[in-house]
């Protein structure tokens, strides 16, 4: 109703009414706004003194009772208010319309909805606290914020300078910084007023019984801690908080008065036990934003039919308009083993001039996707499929992205691709095409599978399933033509990698990095790919293909094309990379992306391979992350993409998993008619929209790289866990010192690709000291920091010396929190490295563990559920005693932090 | 609160209005006797009233005679009252002057001016209440008023303003559009052969907009024609009948 929504805008500020004009807008919730100031039968005019309030009930009451005739009195209304005075007034006026309050209103409808009436009743309890405390007079805790009107005023006249605030993750009670908006440096400033708040939903947990007794007397208001330590502790007031305690809870902020140490929130659902795989997993999604209902079934409604009994089948309209591909090409995927979602296929062949013909063919996922339908809408808002350490939650549903979408072996798939046309021995690009395209994929091939097939290996044929059911002859004829296509493709990549190289393209290590490249963001990712070249053709075709449409869809559009770019570095943060890297005596020039990539290839270290892998990882750290952004908001110099070296680059290849480039489909195919001179149907997004989706996007992809990483850690610790680490071999393990602090070193373990920080100084002041046999123990002393080296100096006992990169023996043990996600805690136990006789073996496989160790740790929860299922309530006793026992509070936690002053570099990059 | 939400989420204007519509137009012609030609239009709440003489002699100096054409001349004025603050406007300020010019030359290019050489047609604009879009409002009465007086025209003249908001184009600007501060496009077209008589605008518009707002432009202007189309064919009428007594 659109007079609600105006009394939104005036009585609630331009930030509620964004708020529901957003929710409006969201097709999800049906919701659709009537504009019944604009109807002729529901306009009335506003009386002579008469109240705004009065008015606006009276209008809407008289568009209900429209509505309700204009549904020839068959549906009944309810209109919904807290004003008593309506409710009385209207109640009964017309038969049909039912005016009541929404307390009513949920008792009489919706009856079975436990938890909205759960989240309406401690709305309605902080309400009234509110009111209450409103008519108290407390000492205020803080200074009042500036109102509104003054700060914009004063940030406009320049009195008051904008920032962001950023609050450090490690010491979040003592450390922040404001980011600046504007070049002006000032040394100190106070916070005089928040223009805009970043409130969302928070994880907490309800303190154990002992705390409750301990608060005393205000047994209706609970403070509660949020899993993020960066939250202060909210107040809450619920009577459920003793059913609660052992549960990981949303809670929203309510508002912060003057008045209060803590703000006021109040409490909406229930996630999971604390401890719960799948709760703790709720508690990660949750703490990202990320919101992953399973699809409705008006989305489901939108999708094709693929089912035994009805088959889905290439439409001949399509097939007209499409350039059939299925008899001309040898067409084929290469992906890892099991993947579902292909959605990249190649084909190289010869043309009849002897020019060479490579093509890249992408699934068409925007053919079955219509734009701001119901399912593009949910993508959109989900934006990229979200890949943890044992599961993923797809940005499509299973139809498309496992089967229709996905350009499978022998079937028929609607695609569109990218070919160009190739000198044949300078594989000089001399035409491109773009367009729609029917495939039909020959092979689908796995890595190991074609770089077997790439070095002559035939042995390999059995486990490709296309070749078993043929006869010798035929066989050995396609196989010829298969190895041919592989081994010209590959000859094709190196000949364009090494000309990026020319331009100084990066090869970095890091999981970050290689997504970026290939887009595999699969959980086989754990698995350390064996570098085969084939991973490296097929992601050149992919870079050559992004490369190429992000070149055609600028020069259509050049005010409203989604590009991604990759700006450079700045040089200072370098400086420990280069710092690193000295003490090991190697020299890295970090000027350009070129002698940044050659130094690095230089800084092998023949006996310690893991050096150069650090090294490179630490040079990943130290870039910004690569963002999409809107051709029509950025100048042209700086589109380029620094970790690739290329001028335009875009996401074109993947649009099974993102977003991006499902965006990027539709504004090829725009570009295509436009090139055709036909009109172009599709309404496309204009800068300003396409700039809000890109910050959409890339908001989106850090939540989901920050959920891969935060559900590897949770597995990591509950791997570690149920392992006692006195006892334990596997607790115990080599690392390599990568960084140094001012009172311990930070530890990379290769073997479960775990970074962590080891201190050298524990709580009560004792040093580390190493005895001959290199055991260490802890005794009083001093620590001494140098450039590239850590001293530790115990009384009466030889100082202990750590370099960078030495090799150092650990002890991995898990820091169980009640509030908030275990850590991982490492110990150095000698500082020589860990000898085991199959050490270099479990190098080897050392990331293949990690696969295991998720594998293992599913079972093991899953084997816990049985045994809960069958000993019930006694170990849900247990679990509780177990719970309290270490009921240890944020307090002494950040106080454990504080003195520790340690900082993993690996989780603030972002800053 | 910044900024008043010109185009709601729906499509819909401040007024309840969608994207191209116009505002209700009411027109009458012959509001006065001792005129050649006059005529009454309101454009929602844009209110003018507009006065024709002539051709006739030319007035004063003799040598402003045009040998070939007949001498326009136009004057624009608008009523104290018309505008939400009270203020005397004297004649011959600068926005007056200005409209004045643009006037004429709109009629100049409209009217078959070399049909009495050495004449002179007096066209008087007032406005009695500016509700935006006053130039289109004086335009369109002063065609009508034209026509009321006889004179030869080539085509009516139809105006309409159009800007720009959110990536769209909005037809017929009221006051409260206007004063929100984007750009505003006026356009007079004679629309049976498309021809522009007069196109302004003082404001910055990116080139590749100019396009979509001067069709949404365009398109209002024959819908005026269509009304004022209308409304002279009323009158002819009903003067047919007055005289057939």
């Amino acid at each position: 109703m659109q007079t609600a929504c105006q009394a939104v805008q005036h009585q609630r500020g331009r930030r509620q009414y964004n708020k529901l004009r957003n929710l409006l807008k969201d097709a999800r919730h049906d919701c659709i706004l009537f504009a019944n100031e604009f109807q002729q039968h529901c306009y009335l005019p506003r009386e002579g003194g008469e109240p705004m309030e009065k008015w606006q009930t009276r209008s809407i009451y008289n568009a209900a009772v429209w509505y309700y005739h204009h549904c020839q009195d068959r549906m009944p209304v309810v209109m919904v208010t807290e004003d008593e005075e309506a409710i009385q007034q209207y109640g009964s006026e017309t038969e049909g319309v039912f005016v009541i309050s929404f307390k009513n209103y949920l008792d009489n409808f919706w009856p079975d909805l436990k938890a909205a009436h759960e989240l309406c009743d401690s709305i309605l309890q902080s309400r009234r606290e509110k009111e209450s405390e409103n008519q108290e007079s407390h000492g205020k805790e803080y200074p009042e914020h500036l109102p509104a009107e003054v700060l914009e005023a004063g940030v406009k006249s320049g009195c008051y300078v904008q920032g962001i605030l950023n609050v450090n993750k490690h010491r979040a009670q003592i450390e922040a910084f404001v980011r600046l908006q504007g070049a002006s440096c000032k040394d100190s400033g106070r916070v005089v007023g928040i223009l805009q708040k970043n409130w969302r939903d928070y994880v907490v947990t309800f303190p154990s019984k002992e705390e409750v007794q301990s608060q005393g007397k205000n047994a209706q208001k609970v403070l509660v801690t949020p899993w993020d330590y960066r939250i202060p502790k909210i107040r809450i007031s619920t009577q459920q908080a003793g059913a609660l305690q052992d549960f990981r809870v949303v809670v929203r902020i309510d508002s912060w008065e003057s008045t209060s140490v803590y703000p006021n929130g109040h409490f909406v659902r229930v996630l999971g036990r604390i401890g719960d795989l799948e709760g703790e997993i709720a508690t990660i999604l949750v703490e990202n934003s990320i919101s992953v209902v399973p699809f409705s079934e008006a989305q489901m409604c939108e999708m094709p039919v693929n089912s035994p009994e009805k088959p889905w089948k290439v439409s001949p309209e399509e097939e007209k308009r499409r350039k059939d591909l299925r008899k001309t090409h040898l067409v084929f995927s290469i992906d890892p083993k099991g993947c579902e979602d292909v959605d990249d296929a190649l084909s190289v062949r010869t043309l009849h001039n002897g020019n060479l013909e490579l093509g890249v063919h992408i699934a068409d996922v925007t053919h079955f996707v219509a734009p701001n339908s119901y399912i593009d809408v949910e993508a959109r808002t989900r934006a990229t499929t979200y890949y943890l350490a044992d599961r993923r939650y797809d940005m499509l549903p299973p139809v498309l992205s496992a089967d229709l979408c996905s350009l499978l072996g022998g079937v028929d798939r609607y695609a569109v691709s990218v070919m160009w046309e190739l000198n044949k021995t300078s594989y000089e690009i001399k035409q491109v095409w773009y367009g729609r395209t029917i495939i039909r994929s020959a092979y689908k091939l796995f890595y190991e599978a074609a770089q077997e097939l790439l070095d002559g290996n035939f042995s390999i044929l059995d486990e490709i399933p296309e070749f078993k059911d043929l006869d010798e002859k035929s066989r050995q004829a396609r196989l010829e033509e298969l190895v041919w296509a592989i081994g010209k493709l590959t000859n094709i990549a190196r000949h364009i990698r090494a000309q990026r190289d020319g331009c100084g393209a990066l090869e970095l290590e890091g999981v970050e990095v290689r997504v970026e490249l290939d887009e595999r963001k699969n959980i086989h990712d754990l698995i350390p790919r064996q570098p085969l070249e084939v991973h490296e053709t097929v992601a050149e075709c992919m870079i050559l293909a992004n490369h190429w449409v992000a070149k055609k869809i600028w020069e259509s559009f050049p005010h409203q094309a989604l590009l991604r770019q990759h700006p450079p570095p700045h040089q200072e943060f370098f400086a420990e990379l280069r710092e690193c890297a000295k003490a090991k005596g190697f020299d890295i020039d970090t000027r350009s992306n070129k002698t940044l990539a050659d130094s690095l290839d230089k800084a092998d270290d023949p006996n310690d391979p893991i050096v150069n892998k650090l090294l490179r990882s630490m040079a990943t750290q130290a870039m910004s992350n690569a963002l999409y952004f809107s051709t029509g908001s950025c100048a042209e110099e700086d589109f380029h993409h620094y970790g690739l070296a290329l001028d335009k680059y875009t996401h074109f290849t993947s649009p099974i998993r993102r977003y991006s480039d499902m965006i990027v489909h539709r504004l090829l195919m725009a570009a295509i008619s436009k090139d055709r001179k036909e009109e172009i149907k599709e309404n496309l997004l204009s800068n300003k929209d396409l700039e809000e989706l890109c910050r959409h996007i890339n908001n989106r992809n850090r939540a989901a790289q920050h959920s891969q990483k935060q559900s590897t850690e949770l597995f990591q610790c509950m791997y570690f866990k149920d392992k006692d680490p006195d006892t334990e071999a596997r607790c115990i393990a080599d690392g390599v010192i990568y960084s140094i602090r001012t009172n311990g070193v930070l530890v990379f373990i290769p073997r479960f690709g775990i970074k962590g920080a080891a201190y050298l100084k524990n709580k009560d002041g004792l040093v580390i000291s190493c005895g001959l046999d290199s055991r260490s123990e802890w005794k009083p002393g001093s620590l001494q920091r140098c450039q590239n080296k850590i001293t530790s100096t115990p009384t009466g006992g030889d100082p202990v010396t750590f370099h960078l990169f030495d090799h150092v023996t650990v002890r991995i043990s898990v820091q169980a929190l009640r509030c908030h996600s275990d850590t991982i805690r490492l110990e150095i136990i000698s500082n020589k490295p860990y000898k085991m006789s199959s050490t270099e073996l479990c190098r080897q496989s050392s990331l293949l563990l990690k696969s295991e160790l998720v594998k293992e740790v599913t079972r093991s929860v899953e084997e816990a559920q049985l045994a809960q299922e069958i000993k019930g309530k006694v170990i849900e006793e247990e679990y509780q005693e177990y719970c309290q026992s270490k009921g240890g509070s944020l307090y002494t936690l950040l106080e454990k932090i504080r003195d520790l002053a340690l900082l993993d570099v690996s989780n603030n990059y972002g800053i | 609160m910044a900024g008043l939400e010109l185009l709601s989420d729906q499509g819909y204007r401040v007024d309840g209005r969608r994207a191209g519509e116009l505002r209700k137009i009411q027109a009458r012609m012959g509001v006065f006797a001792q005129a050649d030609g006059s005529a009454y239009i309101e454009q929602g709440n844009t209110k003018a009233l507009a006065v024709v003489y002539g051709p006739h002699e030319i007035r004063g100096s003799r040598s402003r005679a045009l040998p070939d054409r007949a001498l326009v001349n136009c004057q624009y004025s608008s009523a104290t009252f018309s505008t939400g603050e009270r203020k005397r406007r004297p004649h011959g300020d600068r926005k007056s002057c200005e409209m004045g010019l643009q006037l004429r030359q709109t009629f100049e290019a409209a009217i078959l001016t070399q049909l009495h050489p050495r004449s002179q047609i007096d066209i008087y604009v007032q406005v009695l209440q500016a509700d935006g879009g006053t130039y289109a409002a004086c335009v369109n009465a002063a065609t009508l008023a034209v026509m009321d007086a006889g004179i030869p025209m080539r085509d009516f003249v139809c105006a309409c303003s159009a800007g720009f908001v959110d990536s769209t184009a909005l037809a017929d600007l009221s006051h409260v559009e206007e004063a929100a501060g984007g750009p505003q496009l006026a356009l007079a077209l004679l629309p049976a052969s498309g021809q522009i008589a007069l196109l302004e605008m003082d404001a910055r518009l990116h080139e590749d907009h100019l396009e979509q707002v001067l069709e949404t432009a365009a398109r209002a202007a024959r819908d005026v024609h269509t009304v004022l189309d209308r409304v002279v064919r009323q009158h002819v009428r009903e003067a047919a009948i007055l005289l057939g007594d």
